[in-house]
């Protein structure tokens, strides 16, 4: 099944700040959550891994990341992350889209498109949640990509979407929040 | 009220006699297939495949073999050193056992794990890798059937394209002209969703095979352990594994509804494993491989029409079909019948014109196609038919009630004459609807629902008048791989006049053990708790193919009336010699004989039994035994008048089922108790596809509702308070006059709700609605019309 995500937001940066953060593997992937790099194929190929837990459903998925375009002059570049879940339980991809457009007042406007296709045992068990899960990772790395702009340390990158339904059903049915 | 012939003590036919196998069950003693524990016995797990289509790469077992426990990982390739990575279906098309190198489907068995434990098995299955080549599936039947989708069964020699089979029936250019004529014309493109039968039991297997004895005993969720025993010697005989070395053994079954019927790769993998490593292997399926992996049920995209005339008389009818039946055809059907009986679809209606065609096809889902309480494609028909009458009541303006009066065959038509030529045996239909409609007030509701749409509120109103076809069957057309759909009874009374009797059938919830005893008890006069009753050892039971489609009662049902009444023939001649007499001056009453005008000089059934092993006349063989393999010499037709009664609400879209009113006809009723148990079932299991249940599959070939959260089995909370009685037509051609009851409330619910729900919504224009008719449908139905 797949899941699209696009969504916009402004940060308090140059855009050649943000298009080198946003397009440089090592710093991008501090800000998805769960990801971590493991190598270098070549200038356009990583490999990598992302860990998701999905209530009772752990995935850990080995991927490979490809930038299919990073145009410097238009600012816009497209990845695709095609990933194996390592018990052989299923498959991911996604592809991304990100454009930079210059703002006033030394703003920069990211506008970012995701599709994502999950096969196997993940689509099954989690399709109702994909969608509110994809956008929490979503908020996550966004949230994650300002704090590393900022300078900040960027926080934990793990998650786990049992948790977090966790908290989901605590506020629902009005539970102990602390 | 029923009238019974015998007293209570004897609890013969029409008697609500407790059931007979009630104790066990509420007492905890069942003995279903997972309370089978054998020593030195091993556990399987199973390895399914993620994906919907895909190249196997690699299968590293490493990992798995490292866990204490774990004893082997069995793969296609190993089972193929056996030739039995292969398998026949019940449609003669093959299946994988284990496959080799591609996998069909979501959820195909990849290998399998064999341990000591359960747990270590679990855990076995979780530590395999597989790693696959992700093929593109083919999902969606209609692009199946596209000249450019991939060719699915390649294994197939000479396979070009993922077509099955074309059927077609009727009078083809007879309908096309009474169509191009008719003052009325309706169509509708319906889908009867892909559904699951979900019994509470899954599935599973205890396979024992001794080296020694070369002998396999086979315990197992099978719902024809005789059949099964054939196939399995069908298979496994070139590894020496033949019929006389075979015991299958059914025990306590929970829940069969033709999901038991089937053969699947589980079962075979087991035996190969207890056979290679020479202990038994016990599988027991999960939910979610029950849910995601097992025969599906229904599939059929149905473009329906009907033609009439303006004041209401149906003239033809015509319905093309494109059967989705996943990776395999591994329908559950007759030999001859690839659409099993789904020509039952000209209804309950008088009329002489009719043409049907289907095409099958391959997709990568799940093979299946079994009769889900269904006698093999008759809830796709019915809700056909039914549902295209509704849309041509809507079209002529006339009430739906009235067309179906108008068009019914009258009961002094039969045996009537279907366009597809079953030969109806009896029925009463507007004697069925007549009472159904004094029941529910039907104008009475009519009026009210008039003064509701005032109000801007939406109730409706919904009728299906059935008409089933069950009991197969005649040995002239019906067979499974060649053997004729014949079943059987053998009744032993023992000296004392206690008996036991076994059947060729199995029951997994119906009540058997009560009703055959009922059924020998009101020819015998022998009281039914008297009766031992024993199905599903191949080892001890005649043969029989089994019980589903609502067979048992017409078939074994009948044997059992059969060979009892050869065992009163032997009592007459006992008595006879007994009390002095001629046959001739004898008269019975149950439980006795006595001489005519003496009824002081009598003999009871058990000083009978008692004589024919202690004192019968010379020449006669002595006992009291009789076993009969009954041949119907025709199916038997139940009938059934539903109306169901809804309100909708326009913000949410929800359904509310305020009453349902179910008329059956089974013909003669052995056991009211358990015919209306059998109705109540029955029902839920028919507002579960009106309302709930689809398997959804996504692009991809991932199921999307693979679980109990999301795939909706309706509970006590979702069932209305269903309100049941009956009318009786007796079968003129069996032993006993009855017809089956299981699977008619299945077949007639869902139109009955279908057209509840789509009447409610006609005031804006709404002519049809595909089940599972959801609240969010409806919504979504209601805001295309600017209704909300």
């Amino acid at each position: 099944m797949t899941t699209n995500i696009a969504k916009g937001f402004v940060v308090n940066h140059p855009i050649a700040m943000v298009w080198e953060n946003l397009t440089n593997p090592e710093k991008i992937v501090n800000c998805v959550p769960g990801a971590s790099l493991t190598e270098t194929v070549d200038e356009n190929n990583y490999k990598g891994k992302v860990s998701l837990k999905f209530g009772p459903v752990k995935a850990g998925y080995d991927g490979l990341i490809t930038f299919l375009e990073r145009d410097a002059a238009t600012h816009k570049m497209v990845l695709k992350g095609l990933g194996d879940d390592e018990k052989g339980k299923g498959n991911a991809e996604m592809n991304m889209t990100g454009i930079l457009t210059e703002e006033a007042d030394g703003q920069t406007n990211v506008n970012v498109s995701m599709d994502i296709t999950i096969t196997g045992m993940l689509a099954q068990f989690g399709s109702r949640l994909i969608t509110d899960v994809s956008n929490t990772v979503f908020d996550q790395f966004v949230g994650n990509f300002k704090d590393q702009l900022d300078g900040k340390e960027a926080g934990d990158n793990s998650i786990s979407a049992g948790s977090m339904m966790g908290s989901m059903v605590k506020g629902i049915f009005g539970g102990n929040k602390s | 009220m029923i009238e019974c012939k015998t007293s209570k003590a004897i609890s013969g036919m029409g008697h609500s006699m407790k059931r007979k196998e009630d104790g066990r069950f509420l007492h905890g003693q069942g003995n279903y297939v997972d309370d089978i524990k054998l020593p030195d016995m091993l556990y399987m797990d199973i390895v399914r495949s993620p994906y919907a289509y895909a190249k196997i790469k690699n299968i590293d077992s490493t990992a798995a073999l490292a866990i204490p426990g774990v004893l082997a990982v069995i793969t296609g390739k190993d089972l193929e050193q056996y030739n039995l990575h292969w398998m026949p279906t019940l449609m003669s098309d093959t299946q994988m056992v284990l496959p080799t190198d591609t996998v069909m489907y979501q959820a195909q068995e990849v290998c399998a794990v064999i341990a000591t434990s359960r747990y270590a098995a679990r855990d076995g299955r979780e530590a395999v890798k597989v790693s696959y080549e992700v093929m593109k599936p083919v999902i969606d039947p209609y692009k199946a059937m596209d000249a450019s989708a991939p060719v699915l069964r390649t294994d197939k020699e000479g396979k070009k394209d993922n077509h099955i089979w074309h059927w077609e029936a009727g009078q083809k250019e007879r309908t096309e002209k009474i169509f191009a004529e008719a003052e009325v014309v309706v169509k509708e493109q319906m889908h009867i969703p892909r559904i699951h039968v979900s019994s509470i039991e899954t599935c599973g297997c205890v396979a024992d095979y001794h080296k020694v004895n070369n002998q396999l005993n086979m315990y197992m969720t099978t719902q024809a352990p005789h059949a099964i025993r054939t196939v399995i010697a069908l298979v496994a005989g070139h590894v020496g594994l033949t019929e006389e070395k075979i015991r299958v053994i059914s025990p306590d079954i929970g829940g069969g509804f033709g999901g038991k019927v089937p053969v699947y790769p589980g079962y075979v993998i087991a035996i190969a494993a207890s056979f290679l490593i020479g202990q038994p292997v016990k599988w027991i399926e999960d939910r979610s491989e029950n849910l995601q992996a097992d025969s599906f049920a229904r599939d059929y995209h149905i473009t329906a029409e009907m033609a009439g005339t303006k004041d209401g008389k149906i003239l033809a009818t015509r319905f093309k079909i494109l059967a989705d039946h996943g990776y395999t055809d591994a329908s559950a059907n007759p030999s001859k019948f690839p659409t099993g009986m789904f020509s039952i679809g000209t209804g309950s209606y008088d009329y002489d014109t009719s043409f049907m065609e289907c095409d099958a096809v391959y997709t990568n889902k799940p093979p299946g196609g079994v009769a889900y309480r269904c006698s093999f494609r008759v809830t796709e028909a019915v809700h056909a038919i039914e549902r295209i009458t509704d849309r041509f009541s809507l079209e002529i303006g006339k009430d739906p009630a009235d067309v179906r009066m108008q068009n019914f065959i009258k009961k002094e038509d039969f045996p009537w004459k279907s366009p597809m030529g079953w030969e109806y045996d009896s029925g009463d239909y507007h004697a069925g609807l007549k009472l159904a409609m004094d029941t529910v007030d039907y104008w009475g509701l009519r009026k009210k629902q008039a003064e509701m749409r005032k109000e801007g509120k939406l109730m409706g109103i919904g009728i299906s008048t059935f008409t089933e076809i069950v009991g197969a069957g005649p040995s002239k057309d019906f067979d499974i791989l060649g053997i004729k759909m014949f079943d059987s009874a053998e009744i032993r009374v023992h000296p004392t006049g206690k008996a036991i009797a076994r059947f060729g059938t199995k029951s997994q919830g119906q009540g058997h053990e009560t009703t055959y005893a009922q059924i020998i008890a009101e020819v015998l006069g022998i009281p039914a708790e008297n009766i031992q009753v024993e199905e599903g050892d191949t080892d001890t039971a005649p043969y029989g193919l089994g019980t589903y489609a609502s067979r048992s009662t017409p078939t074994a049902g009948a044997a059992a009336a059969v060979a009892a009444r050869k065992l009163k023939d032997k009592a007459r001649k006992i008595a006879a010699y007994l009390l002095e007499v001629s046959e001739e001056d004898l008269e019975w009453e149950p439980g006795k004989f006595f001489v005519k005008g003496a009824p002081e000089k009598v003999k009871t059934i058990q000083e009978i039994v008692f004589a024919s092993y202690t004192n019968f006349p010379q020449g006669m063989e002595a006992g009291f035994e009789a076993t009969h393999y009954y041949d119907p010499p025709n199916l038997t037709f139940p009938s059934g008048a539903y109306i169901c009664v809804v309100e909708v609400d326009k913000e949410t879209g929800a359904i509310d089922v305020k009453r349902f009113v179910a008329i059956d006809d089974c013909g003669n009723i052995i056991n009211p108790m358990i015919v209306q148990g059998q109705v109540h079932g029955g029902l839920t299991q028919g507002i579960a596809p009106a309302m709930y249940e689809e398997l959804i599959y996504d692009e991809d070939g991932n199921i999307l509702n693979g679980t109990l959260m999301d795939y909706l089995v309706p509970t006590a909370v979702e069932s209305p308070s269903w309100e049941t009685g009956h009318t009786v037509t007796p079968s003129p051609h069996h032993p006993i006059g009855a017809k089956g009851v299981g699977e008619s409330p299945t077949v007639g619910a869902p139109p009955a709700i279908a057209n509840a729900i789509v009447d409610a919504l006609s005031p804006y224009g709404i002519t049809h609605m595909e089940i599972p008719i959801t609240p969010f449908k409806v919504w979504k139905a209601l805001k295309e019309k600017g209704v909300v």
